[in-house]
This record gives C-alpha cells, structure tokens and sequence, in this order.
C-alpha cells in the first residue's frame, strides 16, 4: 500500500495539512463499538447505509480488510425482508434507499452469489422488489409501498439493478423521460419536476442519465457552468446558489463534474484544502465544515471528493456509482 | 449520523462511570419501548395505547422511518373502524378529527426537525388520505390550511428545500381539488404574488426566483396569452432583474437573468415565457442587453457576473444570427474574457476551455 504512515500531501499548492488517514480507519472500525451511547441506538434507522459509507471509505484509503468480511455479510443478509428489498437494519422495513446500499455493500464484498445461497430469492428477487417500485405512468421510482416520489430513488435503481445485471425488468426510457422533466433552464435538475435545481439532485439525474447511456440529453457547458459556480471563495462547494459550502457536496457536485468531463472546472487544489480543513485531525473523521462536528456520511463522502481529484494516496473512485472503480469494472464487465 | 453544522466539542476524558451508567439506563428505556411497540404491531395490536407508545418512540426519534409506517397501519385500521358509525356525515367527521390531531401532532417535531424526509413523507401521506377519504370541499379545508402552515414554515427558513418542494406539492393538489368559485387561475396569482413577496423580502432568495420562472409561464398559459401579452410579460421581467441588478454581486439575480436570456435562445425558446419571437425580435433584445449590462460595469468593473453575462449574450447572437465569431464582436469578447481570468480564478480552466473554443 502506498500510504501506510507518511504523510500525504495535498493536490495543489495551498495546504500543508495532511490527510489523517489512520485516524479515519480507527474512527470507521471504532463506529460499531459505541452501543454504550443513546446516539447509536438513536441512528438505526442508518445502518445500513452507514455501513456502506463506511466500508467505501475504508476501500478508498486503501483498507478494504478492516471490516470483517463474514460479518458484515451476515448483517446484510440479516436486514433482507420477505418481499426481498433490505431494511436499515434488523426488522426494519424494506425501503429502495438501503436495498441500494446492501447491493453496493455485496458487490463489494464479492458477495452477490450469497444472494442466492442464503438469501430470499436470490438477486432477481431482490431485482424485482426495486422493478414493482417503478410508476409505469412517469416513469419515476418511489421509496417504498407508501409512495413518496424523488429523482434519488430513480438513480438508486438504476445503480442497484445494474450492478445486479437487472437493468432491462425496468422501463428505461420512461424513467429517462422522467429525469428530463425534471431539468430546469439552468440546465440542473430537481427533486420533481418544477423544483428547484439542487446539486444532490443533478448528481442523481446525472448518474441515471450515464447508466441509462443517455448523457447526450445534457447540457453539458450550461450545467457545468452551473456546477462550477458551486464553489466558493473558501475552495468548498455548495449544493445550490448563495448557500453555505458542505464538504459533502464535494461528492455531488464533483461526480456530477466528473459525469460531464467538467471537473477541472473548479479548483481541485483549494477543494482538497477545504475537505482537509473539515478533518477532526485528533479523533479522526470528517465534517460538513471546519470545526463541524463530524460522522460516517461525511467521512465517506469527503473521501469520496478526494478520490475525485485523484488525491495523492486515495483509491480511485467510480463518479457514477460511488464504489472503488477496480470494483465497478470488474462488476460491470461480467 | 449526518450531522449538519454542529460545532464540534472535544469529550474531556471518558465519561464519569455515572454519566455511563446514565446513559445506559437512557438505552434500556429507549430499546424496551421500541421493543414493546414491535411487539404491538406483530400483534396487530391497533389501539390507542399502540398509538400512544408509537408517539413517544417518535417523539425520541423522529428518523425511524419504520415506526412511521406502523404508525400509519394503526391511523388506516382506525379509518376502517370510523367507517362503521352511523352516517356518512358521522364517518367523515371522526375521520376528520383524526386526522386533524394526527397534523397536529407532527407540528412541534417539524418545527425542531424541519428537514426530516420522513415527518414531511408522513404529513404528506396523511393529507393524501383525507382527499382520499373525505367529502372534497372537507379535503380542501385541510389543503389550504397547509398552505398556509408551509407559508409560516418558509418564513423561518425561506430556503428550506422541503418547504418549497413540499409547497409546489400542496399548490398542486389544491389545483386537483379547486372549487368552482376559485379556479386555476386564483391559485396560481396568489402564488405569483406570494413568490414577489419573497423575493421583495430577500433579493437573493433563488428559490422564489425559481418559483416565480414557473408560474410566469403557467399564468401565460393558463391566460392563453396572445405573443403580444407575453412580449409585455418580459419586458416587465427584464425590466425587475435589471433594476435588482443594481446590486451586480449577487448570483441568484444572474441565474434568474439567465433564466431569461434563454428567451433568446432558439434551442431552448420553447420552454421559455416567450417562445414565438422573431430572431431579429431576439437579436434586438440581445442588444439592448448588452447595452445594458454595459452600463452596469460603471463603479463595477470587478463584478465578475457582468463580464460573463456580456459574453453569454453576445455569444448567442451569434448562435442566432448562424455566424462564426469574428471581428470587432470577437475582440470584444476577448477582452471580457480577460478579466474574467483574472476575476474568477477558481474557473480558470473553464474560461481557457471557453477560450479555446473561441480560438479554434
């Protein structure tokens, strides 16, 4: 590995602080062990998505080891409910949201086949718990049975059901036609059509656009434009116009970037130094901004945005599925 | 888990063994009441006491979606009991009144947590089942009532992005549900001056800007408005940014300029609130705006926005002329894009791209 101790310097000249990264690891593998604190009973209903979060991050600092293996399937597998999508946990109700996240986590791990040897039905039963969460009418992809409709769902199905190889039980340019009406003149997109554009949404509408095959249907320079305005003085990025930076739309806006071959329109170097400065460099973990108190879905995604910038010593990551990429390749070429 | 902007303070030591044995007793009551609610709904235990112990669990810890759910198994099996009172009036009102509490109830936690998917998911759903079991001028009691709720929750935080998504939702369900004496059109005027309100109580507020691109456009259509009402439209619009525009630093008002810009724009036109304009039409209004934006750079000249809005239109005057760059134009955007680099150093590479493109 080619990180083990030393330190890791920052792309571009502006930063001399260090990517911590031991501190990161110890933080992630500590996550688990805090059963003492009402906070983690409190957070359940995250599990499983902190669980990728986590794992993501451990593999793009370049320790995929940490988490044990067996375990970590087991508790996948353990959050799986009759009609085949997973719950954040344990009796929890299915929803698309962690159905995504076990799926990632499998693909992983190289655990898909466990699907079939201890799960319910293998991955097309799982397949077919996101397929009958689609509106035939729009297009669009719901949460769960209650119905809430968001361009989040639409992406995490089309993430899901492509790395399960699944992709066609869905209609798919239906569900493009649904992203398109979600477009705005800015050339960003929102939760719904009508909404307002928002970086976490064009990220979602992007990577479905990508899976789909259809970035031709983007404006690549209006949105880019729109992208690359995110960033602020400070070298963070926000999420929509005249908003506060957030390490985490590193992520989001970033990918989006990467998406659209638009990434070097910001300043990598002054966003690595914002992503540093939102490190706990004692206790390890990442936070929306400096001095924020930090946790798991930062962390990750902070990371996440290092990796995007090809930072000195961080794994490449895949800008559409958010998985290390020798993952994603070996995944999708099967 | 995904703490926004809480300051971050450093634990002095371990915990005393006090305040952990404190904890721990916090953990075992919490735990023993999820606990004994999933015991209730694996029973099909629908009763007030459920309800009562699912409140509290939520009250704890509104996250839980899953206990939202049971929450609304217990709310449909207390419906279908309503449904066997003697008279349609009779079901109607006890459905009503549960509902009516139910609202209620999410009132406070929306106010400590107002960006909680899962309490805007809730409140959505139980709005859905009153037009789905109510008389429609009963339902429409309790839209309009929300509207006036996400009025009061947007002037908190007239950002929020679940308020205003959650708005564009309520407008469009009370459309659905209008009464004869209101139609459409009342709907969407209203909103049209409650977004100028927003707007007049904060420039840069993008999401009424947003909003107000919207139902500009819906008014026009739902007005069949001839290509001369909408030309007046946008002259008014252009007429508002430019006066906004005497503050040049602020980004919502360009992106809302934009907006408009894309009038001119024979690609997009279409989707804009004067979509039959004539390209000489267009290119004279292109240089009226440069004009304009010209005049703006007086005391102004480091406000990066102008140089680039000066580029965006004389670039598509171009487009719709069908011309390559050239001469004096050219030069002219050149020049621009100078300063530009030199303003805007953090999209160096985007302006070198653009350059790139000019030079090719």
């Amino acid at each position: 590995m080619s990180l083990a101790s030393g330190p890791t310097k920052a792309v571009g000249a502006q930063s001399n602080l260090n990517l911590r990264v031991e501190r990161h690891v110890d933080y992630i593998k500590k996550l688990d062990s805090r059963r003492d604190e009402l906070e983690y009973w409190l957070t359940e209903h995250l599990r499983l998505n902190g669980v990728y979060w986590g794992l993501t991050a451990l593999h793009l600092l370049g320790r995929p080891e940490t988490l044990p293996r067996e375990e970590t399937i087991n508790f996948v597998l353990s959050c799986q409910r009759e009609n085949g999508g997973f719950g954040a946990a344990p009796g929890h109700d299915a929803h698309m949201l962690y159905t995504v996240s076990a799926v990632q986590i499998l693909v992983m791990l190289d655990a898909v086949d466990e699907l079939e040897k201890r799960g319910l039905g293998g991955k097309e039963k799982v397949g077919n718990f996101i397929a009958q969460l689609q509106d035939k009418e729009t297009g669009a992809f719901m949460g769960d049975e209650w119905g809430e409709r968001d361009t989040r769902f639409l992406y995490g199905a089309f993430n899901a059901l492509s790395l399960l190889g699944l992709l066609d039980t869905v209609d798919v340019p239906k569900a493009v036609s649904y992203v398109q009406s979600c477009e705005n003149l800015d050339g960003g997109y929102g939760i719904q059509p009508g909404a307002e554009s928002h970086a976490g949404q064009v990220f979602t509408c992007v990577g479905a656009l990508t899976i789909a095959g259809r970035l031709d249907l983007v404006n690549r320079d209006r949105l880019g434009g729109w992208l690359s305005e995110r960033q602020v003085d400070n070298g963070g990025l926000n999420g929509r116009p005249e908003k506060l930076p957030d390490a985490c739309y590193s992520w989001w806006v970033g990918a989006s970037l990467a998406m659209i071959d638009r990434l070097h329109w910001i300043d990598g170097g002054k966003l690595a130094a914002f992503i540093l400065r939102c490190q706990d460099p004692e206790a390890g973990g990442i936070g929306d901004r400096p001095g924020s108190m930090v946790d798991v879905f930062h962390t990750h995604f902070a990371i996440a945005g290092l990796s995007l910038l090809k930072f000195d010593g961080v794994q490449e990551v895949d800008p559409v599925y958010c998985l290390p990429r020798t993952i994603t390749m070996k995944c999708l070429s099967r | 888990m995904a703490a926004h902007g809480i300051p971050r303070y450093t634990r002095l030591g371990e915990r005393t063994e006090e305040a952990r044995q404190q904890e721990l007793l916090k953990i075992e009551k919490y735990q023993k009441l999820d606990q004994s609610v999933r015991d209730s709904i694996a029973e099909h235990q629908y009763t007030p006491e459920t309800l009562q112990k699912i409140t509290e669990l939520l009250t704890s810890n509104p996250e839980y979606y899953t206990v939202w759910n049971y929450r609304r198994q217990v709310l449909r099996s207390e419906f279908s009991r309503a449904a066997s009172a003697d008279s349609d009036e009779a079901i109607a009102g006890q459905i009503a009144t549960l509902i009516k509490n139910d609202l209620l109830f999410l009132i406070p936690l929306l106010r400590s947590f107002p960006k909680c998917y899962w309490i805007w998911n809730y409140r959505t759903w139980l709005l859905d089942e009153a037009k789905r079991l109510l008389p429609v001028s009963m339902a429409r009691k309790f839209w309009q009532e929300e509207l006036a709720l996400v009025g009061k929750m947007l002037s908190l935080d007239s950002r929020n992005f679940h308020g205003w998504g959650y708005r564009l939702f309520v407008v469009e369900t009370l459309r659905a549900l209008k009464s004869e004496e209101q139609g459409e059109k009342g709907i969407t005027w209203t909103e049209f001056e409650y977004a100028k309100k927003m707007i007049g109580a904060n420039l840069s507020n993008f999401s009424a800007w947003h909003y107000r691109t919207k139902l500009i456009q819906r008014l026009l259509t739902e007005n069949s408005a001839s290509d001369e009402e909408r030309r007046k439209m946008l002259d008014d619009e252009l007429d508002l940014i430019h006066r906004a525009l005497c503050d040049p630093y602020d980004q919502s008002l360009w992106f809302y300029h934009q907006n408009l810009m894309c009038t001119f724009d024979p690609s997009v036109a279409g989707q804009t609130l004067a979509p039959n304009l004539s390209d000489s039409e267009r290119l004279d209004y292109l240089r009226q705006e440069i004009e304009e934006i010209q005049d703006m750079l007086d005391g102004a000249e480091d406000c990066k926005y102008i140089y680039q809005a000066l580029i965006d239109c004389t670039v598509l005057s171009w487009k719709v002329e069908g011309r390559e760059p050239s001469g004096e134009p050219k030069t002219k955007v050149l020049g621009w894009l100078s300063e530009l680099k030199k303003l805007d150093p953090l999209r160096q590479q985007r302006w070198l791209d653009f350059e790139q493109s000019l030079c090719r």
